[in-house]
């Protein structure tokens, strides 16, 4: 820094001192002048010392700060004002014999460095250290006259050339040998355009399947499970698994029970829950012989908080697994039927009809395993207890239960009186009866095939859909489940009905009228007849039982 | 969220790259046998089909599983200047019984492949995790012990790093970083965008394969 102020000042002084002695007209010497612009020589000095100390009241702004300086920016305006600086003295160095310095203002500054400054010798140590390199070259020749010297180095200077260009040659050439390259880098194999072509082509189709899975996809057709599945999936699919989890849900439902796949066609989840209302719904036949609460009106079979009786209409339904797994098997139909009802008023909840379609596909599997729903093996077994006897003693169930529907008010539509369901419930009767009035003709036909004195075990299996090979009326009650809502009441109308007159199904018939959901029929038993709504092929059907055809009566409206 | 960048190398390169990144992490390779199985949701679940993947690792004596869902990925300009992929991620532990209770939702198999290579788990800048690995597919379903490579001669290498909303930039500039020092070997890129195979490659295996000649 300080040479630079010197040479600042020097230039400055030059500049002063050739305008101001001859202030008149006294120019350079044009010689001078035109290796030299002095005029730009100036601005330039100016400018550069104005950078300069623009710089320097940045940093000493910065360090008064504390603030760490942004080095980039200093290190760029120290790299241009030292290239200001160079080209100026550049310039000045080629005329500086034209210029001599002559110290303007002494003074105490100045005293003690304008010596060092104009002097011409060389600093000491600049001295020595030229005198020692002095010695070193002219070693043993400084006796010899100048120009014996002159060739002589020269002749040395000649060899080093020669010396150091032979040494790059064979750098060169064991670099090529050994392969390391240019000093650039490694050397670059060009790779074969065809070679690149492949190798793109390959990495399309890596990057496609990892990240999307295409070649990875298996048509449904070939997605065989293998004889042996890998130890990791051993336990976790069973065979039956496999098989439907890999094809489509229309297709999984197909395999199992043709009739669910026409459901699901129409109807999805609803069907689901429907067959599973269905299922619960068939617990009412059997319930006289194990629900102690079938005989009896006054009993509040229902302990639960949102049961209807507690006067809390329509609440949640708790779950139907919660409940099915920790309940007895009385407690289970009763609150099933409870559930049925209050499902019927409010509209089924998603989460349940997910369970149910969960349940439902559990039960569609062929295989219905271990984990199936334990309920639907109970209120199959009750059942079957109940229902193997002769179809009299069914008669005789449910006529127990009629008579106790009716007694308990002519209001009450038949179908809808489950065991015991207390008078607090007749309101929810009367609401569920108008239900009943628009259940479709399709699943009230089927229920009455049902009730019609077919097999009992027809009846009994309506509680499990997993049954298609033993009975046939799985697949009627999923043929029910066109109307999840009503199936139930429809199920309660016709097994009630049914026992009391397996004939009496007219009424009903024309009641369903109204509502047609004929697409559950698909799995109808051979014998049984595809009724239509409104059909009256039930022949045999008469109006026995005048309780009914009253209470028919009345739903009609 | 994490940050992800995929890149390609020549199945006769992994063992340099191997010895590359046992140099830069500091740590030892760790087997990959990963069967994934990507599910996809059915119209019951909605209009738009959700996907989920199922990692089981079948190199742990006793197979682990994880569910993972991989959501959209960062976009915009800002997204633009990141040089790797900034992606909602997802992930769990899960028990054995996962593959039961995705069909039982209804979710059904869409595509499943097998990941056999080495991976490296390493501390640099954040939590980056290295997977070289080939890519197999199955002929027959959930056959792993008959998988053949998608590319016998091209293995994926992927670079993740699990990121949060405030820190990705740091975690991608992390990941970036580490992957420069892969460039004599590997060029990484977004998923997506393919990279093809870098020309320095070979030499740069040779000399990381090589035992002789080596000088400062």
């Amino acid at each position: 820094m300080a040479a630079m102020e010197g040479i600042q000042d020097q230039s400055q002084q030059q500049q002063q001192q050739a305008a101001p002695p001859k202030p008149a007209a006294e120019r350079l010497n044009p010689a001078v002048q035109q290796q030299l612009n002095l005029e730009s020589v100036k601005t330039r000095a100016i400018s550069l010392y104005k950078a300069i100390s623009r710089i320097l009241e940045d940093i000493d702004a910065v360090a008064r700060a504390n603030a760490v300086p942004k080095w980039q920016d200093i290190l760029g305006q120290f790299s241009m004002v030292n290239l200001e600086l160079f080209n100026i003295m550049e310039d000045i160095k080629k005329v500086s014999k034209a210029f001599v310095v002559h110290p303007k203002n002494v003074n105490v500054e100045n005293s003690t460095i304008l010596p060092v400054m104009l002097s011409s010798k060389l600093l000491p140590e600049m001295e020595t250290d030229d005198n020692f390199k002095k010695e070193q070259l002219l070693h043993g020749m400084q006796n010899l006259p100048i120009s014996v010297q002159i060739e002589k180095l020269k002749t040395r200077i000649d060899m080093i050339g020669a010396a150091c260009e032979s040494a790059e040659k064979v750098l060169a050439e064991t670099r090529k040998a050994y392969c390391f390259g240019t000093r650039q880098g490694p050397t670059m194999v060009p790779i074969d355009k065809v070679q690149a072509a492949k190798i793109q082509e390959q990495e399309n189709l890596l990057r496609a399947a990892v990240n999307f899975g295409e070649g990875l996809r298996m048509p449904l057709d070939q997605r065989k499970i293998t004889s042996t599945l890998p130890m990791h999936l051993v336990d976790v699919l069973t065979v039956g698994d496999g098989v439907q989890t890999f094809s489509d849900a229309s297709g999984m439902y197909m395999k199992n029970t043709p009739p669910q796949s026409s459901i699901n066609a129409t109807q999805g989840l609803l069907q689901a829950s429907g067959a599973q209302l269905i299922g619960r719904s068939a617990a009412s036949p059997s319930g006289p012989t194990g629900a102690t609460s079938f005989d009896n009106t006054t009993t509040s079979p229902l302990p639960y908080a949102n049961s209807p009786r507690s006067g809390t209409n329509m609440m949640n339904t708790p779950s139907p697994q919660q409940q099915t797994q920790h309940q007895q098997q009385q407690q289970q139909q009763q609150q099933q039927q409870q559930q049925q009802r209050q499902k019927l008023m409010q509209h089924m909840s998603p989460h349940q009809q997910q369970l149910l379609a969960q349940q439902l596909r559990q039960s569609s599997m062929p295989g219905l395993g271990q984990n199936q729903l334990p309920q639907l093996h109970d209120l199959q077994g009750q059942a079957q207890q109940k229902f193997q006897p002769l179809p009299g003693q069914q008669q005789m169930q449910f006529s127990q239960t009629m008579g106790h529907q009716q007694f308990q008010s002519r209001q009450l539509p038949s179908g809808h009186v489950q065991h015991g369901m207390g008078q607090s419930q007749l309101s929810q009767g009367n609401q569920l009866n108008r239900h009943l009035s628009q259940f479709s003709g399709g699943a009230n036909n089927a229920l009455f095939n049902a009730a019609q004195g077919t097999p009992s075990t027809q009846m009994i299996s309506n509680m499990s859909a997993t049954m298609p090979s033993q009975s046939l009326l799985p697949r009627m009650q999923l043929g029910l489940a066109g109307n999840p809502q009503r199936s139930h009441l429809l199920s309660d109308q016709m097994f009630n009905m049914g026992a009391a007159n397996p004939g009496g199904m007219m009424p009903m018939q024309q009641q369903q009228q109204q509502h047609g959901s004929q697409g559950a029929f698909g799995n109808m038993q051979p014998n049984a007849q595809n009724l239509q709504p409104g059909m009256v092929a039930l022949q045999n059907a008469t109006q026995n039982h005048p309780n009914f055809s009253q209470q028919r009566q009345q739903n009609q409206q | 969220m994490e940050c992800v960048v995929q890149g390609i190398i020549e199945t006769q390169h992994v063992e340099a790259l191997e010895i590359l990144l046992q140099g830069l992490c500091g740590v030892h390779r760790e087997r990959l046998r990963i069967h994934e199985l990507c599910l996809k949701s059915g119209p019951n679940l909605g209009l738009v089909a959700s996907e989920v993947r199922l990692l089981c690792d079948l190199e742990q004596p006793e197979p682990t599983w994880i569910v993972r869902h991989i959501g959209g990925a960062m976009r915009g300009s800002g997204a633009e200047q990141i040089s790797v992929l900034v992606r909602t991620m997802v992930e769990s532990k899960v028990s054995k019984n996962v593959l039961r209770l995705f069909h039982a939702l209804g979710y059904r198999l869409d595509h499943e492949l097998l990941r056999v290579g080495f991976a490296f788990h390493f501390q640099r800048g954040a939590s980056i995790t290295v997977t070289v690995s080939s890519v197999n597919k199955m002929l027959k379903l959930h056959a792993t012990d008959e998988a053949v490579p998608v590319t016998p001669g091209i293995q994926m290498v992927e670079v993740t790093a699990p990121a949060s909303s405030e820190n990705y930039s740091e975690v991608a500039a992390a990941v970036s970083s580490f992957c420069e020092y892969l460039a004599p070997l590997l060029h990484l890129s977004k998923p997506g965008t393919s990279t093809g195979v870098v020309p320095t490659a070979a030499a740069a295996a040779a000399s990381l394969m090589s035992d002789a000649g080596v000088t400062t």
